[in-house]
């Protein structure tokens, strides 16, 4: 590893941008994220900042079971993002669908099928603690090393 | 960086949430009484109201059934209030237009029920534009 | 809708202002604002759909996710929907634990909508000091329910469990540390020159306009109509529960109206732990078949659920009409109308408290 691979290293593991993009969700997760906020939780005491600007992120998390209204622009969101980039589904919604995956709704779970995705937090809906806990681990292996692995 | 805005054909978002139970009761009920095809008055509706609007018409339609025109029998009956600032499906000018020819014909002596009959068609008329 | 306008600004479905996406292509004539078109079509779930033909035991966890601020108070309208259908009676103590549950999560939710506000005029200390208190209220509502969000605590006849002796206590104790917090961050608000500012005087929606576009919720008695469900709530009324309205109609009244609504909850919450009488709180009931338009108050308003269900306690037929859907009808098309500038529409679309998920359902 040379020198400017570890003071990138450093200076990522210290600031991770977050936007965060419901594609169809009961809200119940997009409040969990936003309790991450809240100085009992304090996202930003981990260099983590929520600004829900897809082309300053680093971090993608994507909430919901995936409704026709996000046919392609949810990709072109995940296309903005520059890279190194990783994307986190949080809730049960973009997993399996959750309750709203029946006959007659209009979801189309997962959202693996339209972008790639590193990260699954379960949970309906999951607790801050986890969706923190899943940005720190991201952090560590997508964003460590990234101009080594990919000259 | 010059591309152009990406924008959505939301006719078939719309039509879903004129189909709900409550919506499509509506719909059904002002074609029956201006006497147009459903398809005919869904087709307008998308075409002229934006999806918010469509999902607050029953809530509007009830507003206006306690509320609008409450003095003027002739305009009730037409809908005055009710399709011009409670639904927003017509605007001012046109239905004003309306209710005083209607209003004149029933002065110069014409039955009410057939002025407000030709109040009716006249409405048709200016929905299909 | 195709109409040529001057300058068409739109704002999201990806904003950093606001929670859920929603489109708002704003027409504007310099800096004023002339008009407003909403797209929405982000969060259709068809949740309604999949409700049709099932029993009330999946459409009770189905109803509960129309929207994850409200969650209770959506489990207690459909139940008690489905309880005047089948005439079931509840126990006069889970009467009382349901008034609980539903005004700590009004409290949570009114929190977050006044932290959304602050947040979006960047007055973000105070959106802070909101956010964790509402985590205290988060707790109380996990101590009491089990869980924090989604937590299926009402039931046909009752509510699931009940509250010890020692946990009631404990809320009281909290109650009263979070009222002298509250009343300590309401005096910042209102007492705020640059808050003022930014929120008096601006995204006025008078009261013609206000009741004709049905209105409902805070935002109606921001205008000065005494509208509120709990007026007709058999339990509340026990209670002696009166609403409370200011006249202003614009963003900083809604946000204070807010606040009282929460001081008013800590006194309702009091009272009810005070009167709570002793019994079960589960006593069971069969649904049966019948048709029904049921209304309750939401932190956002009144919701209604028209429900027609078959004598096996299955939905036959079913709609929900959630207060968002006027809410925001009335700010999209009437309270950011003549705004004069482009930075006030997030501040008026968010202090009227937009849920689009439980908007478009």
């Amino acid at each position: 590893m040379n020198i400017l691979q570890w003071i990138k290293n450093k200076v990522r593991s210290r600031s991770i941008h977050v936007a965060y993009v419901d594609v169809g969700s009961c809200n119940g997760c997009d409040i969990e994220v936003l309790a991450c906020l809240a100085p009992r939780y304090d996202i930003e005491q981990y260099g983590i900042f929520v600004h829900n600007n897809p082309r300053e992120a680093d971090v993608l998390l994507v909430i919901g079971a995936y409704t026709p209204g996000w046919e392609e622009k949810l990709a072109m969101v995940w296309d903005k993002i520059p890279s190194p980039k990783a994307a986190i589904t949080i809730g049960n919604c973009p997993i399996s669908g959750c309750l709203f995956d029946r006959k007659g709704s209009f979801v189309d779970p997962p959202v693996k099928k339209h972008i790639p995705i590193a990260a699954e937090v379960p949970g309906c809906p999951p607790r801050p603690t986890e969706i923190l806990q899943a940005i720190l681990s991201v952090r560590d292996t997508v964003f460590s090393d990234w101009e080594e692995e990919h000259p | 960086m010059t591309t152009y805005l990406f924008e959505q054909d939301l006719i078939t978002q719309k039509y879903r949430i004129l189909v709900a139970m409550r919506h499509d009761s509506l719909v059904r009920k002002i074609a029956r009484e201006l006497d147009i095809p459903v398809q005919e008055l869904r087709r307008y509706l998308i075409e002229h109201l934006d999806m918010i609007q469509l999902e607050n018409l029953p809530a509007r339609a009830e507003m206006a059934d306690d509320h609008a025109d409450l003095g003027d029998a002739i305009a009730r009956a037409l809908g005055r209030e009710k399709y011009t600032i409670y639904l927003r499906i017509l605007s001012g000018a046109a239905m004003d237009a309306i209710v005083n020819e209607v209003n004149t014909r029933v002065h110069a002596g014409t039955p009410v029920d057939d002025a407000v009959a030709y109040g009716r068609t006249q409405v048709r008329e200016a929905l299909k534009l | 809708m195709k109409r040529i306008v001057d300058v068409n600004i739109p704002l999201g479905p990806i904003h950093p202002c606001f929670k859920e996406p929603i489109r708002l292509k704003c027409e504007a004539k310099g800096e004023r604002i002339t008009g407003a078109e909403v797209e929405l079509g982000y969060m259709k779930k068809g949740i309604e759909r999949i409700m049709k033909g099932r029993p009330w035991q999946e459409v009770m966890f189905l109803a509960e996710r129309v929207c994850g601020i409200c969650s209770v108070i959506h489990n207690m309208v459909f139940i008690e929907a489905m309880e005047q259908i089948s005439d079931i009676s509840v126990p006069p103590r889970a009467a009382y634990l349901r008034v609980i549950a539903n005004e700590l999560d009004r409290m949570q939710s009114h929190m977050l909508a006044n932290f959304s506000y602050c947040y979006t005029i960047e007055h973000e200390t105070l959106g802070m000091y909101l956010l964790d208190l509402r985590e205290q209220v988060m707790d109380e509502l996990e101590r009491l329910t089990g869980a924090r969000v989604t937590c299926a605590y009402i039931i046909p006849g009752g509510v699931r469990c009940d509250i010890p002796k020692k946990e009631a206590e404990a809320l009281l104790t909290t109650l009263d540390r979070m009222e002298a917090d509250l009343r300590r961050y309401a005096g910042m608000f209102e007492g705020g020159p640059m808050i003022a500012l930014r929120s008096r005087g601006v995204g006025i929606l008078t009261l013609a306009a206000a009741e004709r576009a049905h209105v409902v919720g805070p935002t109606a008695r921001a205008s000065g109509i005494a509208v509120d469900c709990r007026t007709n709530h058999p339990t509340y009324q026990k209670l002696g529960f009166l609403p409370i309205t200011r006249p202003d109609c614009d963003n900083f009244a809604r946000v204070m109206l807010r606040f009282d609504e929460l001081f008013q909850s800590i006194g309702i919450i009091r009272k009810c732990l005070k009167e709570l009488p002793k019994g079960i709180v589960r006593g069971g009931g069969v649904c049966k078949a019948g048709e029904i338009r049921y209304s309750g108050e939401a932190p956002r308003g009144e919701l209604t659920y028209f429900i027609r269900s078959d004598e096996f306690g299955r939905i036959v037929e079913i709609q929900i009409q959630t207060p968002s859907i006027m809410n925001i009808e009335a700010c999209c098309h009437e309270m950011i109308i003549g705004s004069d500038s482009i930075a006030d529409v997030t501040s008026t679309f968010v202090s009227a408290d937009p849920c689009v998920a439980c908007t478009e359902r």
